[in-house]
């Protein structure tokens, strides 16, 4: 079975605390952010 | 401090890639494109559900050559680290800052701590736009104090540039001479990706999500800077771009995206910062926004001590507060104050989710000792002048 994807536009603070609360609950779940800094996650 | 997208790999398997900008959204075929920033490769990318999280753009006043070298807004890690750069290589001389907010003043203060001569420009009577004027005032006087040239009620007419770099910046009485140029004068969601798409979006473009932070499209989900959020105290839609509200959403995202079922119950706008030692703080509704509402209102306001006067390292403290004509119930908060002041909001925003009356505020059994508080803290001090105008 394919498997569910979600895709992440901004890696700082609340696309990385969706993707890190997404992944506590879906372990099989394929997660890809994308951010158009050098940074990720610097406000969070 | 930042986490690096190795460490997002290694500890929780997500694919987090930097210098790759999304150009567009497809929601019919479900799908983003991509381009990697250092090799302009382009492709698509398929998603099931979809996290918007583009944040807010820093606004730049619509006047010619705003984008002259040596002019700098500042948003992201990035745009700091470039900036502190050419201060640390280029030791400019003469900083000028426009607009007094929150960038605006730790700004301000970041080229005062490195010897640098600072003018701000603000367009309006006092600095701190997001407090009440007789506040703000106490802030401009900080900013005079510490010798910053301070020219209110002056709007940004023109950007002087030499070989494409800036030299002056006008205003609509003077011409102040610039070898830097910090723009701090707002902010506004960067929900242009979203609405091109067809996202719905609200209050100044920020996109519509219900409380789930999902938006009116099943699957696709949005928080942060570039939303419209619900103020629990007005219950109507506004626009504010805070780190903790960012947290907040994408966490309540992040939950119902997994499965579960979280509710963001929506903000007050609490903020908080600093100019030098003086610390500010607010929460809530203030009086234009209460005005703006049409609803009658009181006010208590003190400028008290933080501490017993008798204690060394006692310091000032103005506490104003407004609530409800009528029912007293608390609307909103504001505190100017030197060290150790400014997080007594926190007193003020936990009253207001609370649900408060100002009279229910005097009787907060408040923790006391002499290092610490007054015996009445300034806080109850401003509630009980507050009650007096019931």
């Amino acid at each position: 079975m394919k498997k569910e994807r979600l895709v992440v536009i901004g890696g700082d603070a609340a696309g990385m605390s969706a993707a890190s609360q997404a992944r506590r609950r879906k372990p099989e779940m394929e997660i890809i952010a994308f951010e158009k800094s050098p940074h990720t996650s610097y406000s969070a | 401090m930042a986490r690096t997208p190795e460490a997002f790999k290694k500890n929780q398997d997500i694919d987090a890639y930097v210098r790759h900008e999304v150009t567009e959204i497809d929601l019919s075929d479900r799908r983003v494109r991509v381009e990697n920033l250092d090799t302009g490769k382009e492709w698509w990318e398929p998603f099931d559900q979809l996290m918007v999280a583009t944040g807010a753009v820093a606004l730049r006043p619509p006047i010619e050559n705003i984008d002259a070298e040596g002019i700098y807004g500042i948003t992201t890690l990035k745009s700091g680290m470039i900036f502190k750069g050419v201060v640390d290589r280029e030791k400019p001389r003469r900083g000028v800052v426009i607009g007094g907010g929150y960038i605006g003043l730790e700004m301000a203060e970041a080229m005062l701590m490195r010897g640098m001569e600072v003018s701000l420009v603000e367009m309006a009577p006092e600095v701190m736009g997001t407090l009440d004027p007789d506040i703000g005032a106490i802030v401009s006087q900080s900013l005079i104090d510490h010798k910053v040239d301070l020219y209110r009620e002056e709007a940004l007419t023109g950007i002087e540039v030499k070989n494409g770099k800036v030299t002056a910046v006008i205003t609509e009485n003077r011409v102040l001479p610039a070898d830097i140029v910090v723009l701090g004068t707002g902010v506004r969601p960067n929900s242009d990706l979203a609405k091109a798409a067809g996202i719905p979006v609200g209050v100044r473009d920020g996109i519509i999500v219900n409380e789930r932070q999902q938006t009116e499209i099943e699957g696709v989900w949005s928080a942060g800077d570039c939303v419209q959020t619900h103020h629990l105290i007005s219950k109507k839609p506004f626009y504010v771009a805070l780190g903790t509200v960012a947290n907040k959403q994408g966490m309540v995202a992040g939950i119902n995206i997994g499965g579960d079922d979280a509710v963001f119950p929506g903000a007050i706008g609490t903020a908080i910062t600093k100019f030098m030692e003086t610390e500010i703080s607010r929460t809530g509704l203030s009086q234009k926004e209460i005005e703006d509402l049409g609803w009658e209102f009181i006010t208590g306001k003190v400028k008290t001590r933080n501490k017993p006067g008798y204690y060394p390292g006692a310091a000032e403290i103005t506490v104003k507060i407004h609530a409800e004509k009528g029912s007293g119930k608390l609307l909103g908060g504001q505190i100017v104050g030197k060290q150790e002041s400014g997080k007594r909001i926190d007193t003020i925003a936990t009253c207001l989710h609370a649900g408060f009356t100002v009279e229910q505020m005097v009787f907060l059994d408040l923790s006391y000792a002499p290092p610490f508080s007054p015996v009445w803290d300034p806080v109850a001090v401003a509630a009980r002048k507050a009650v007096k105008e019931i």
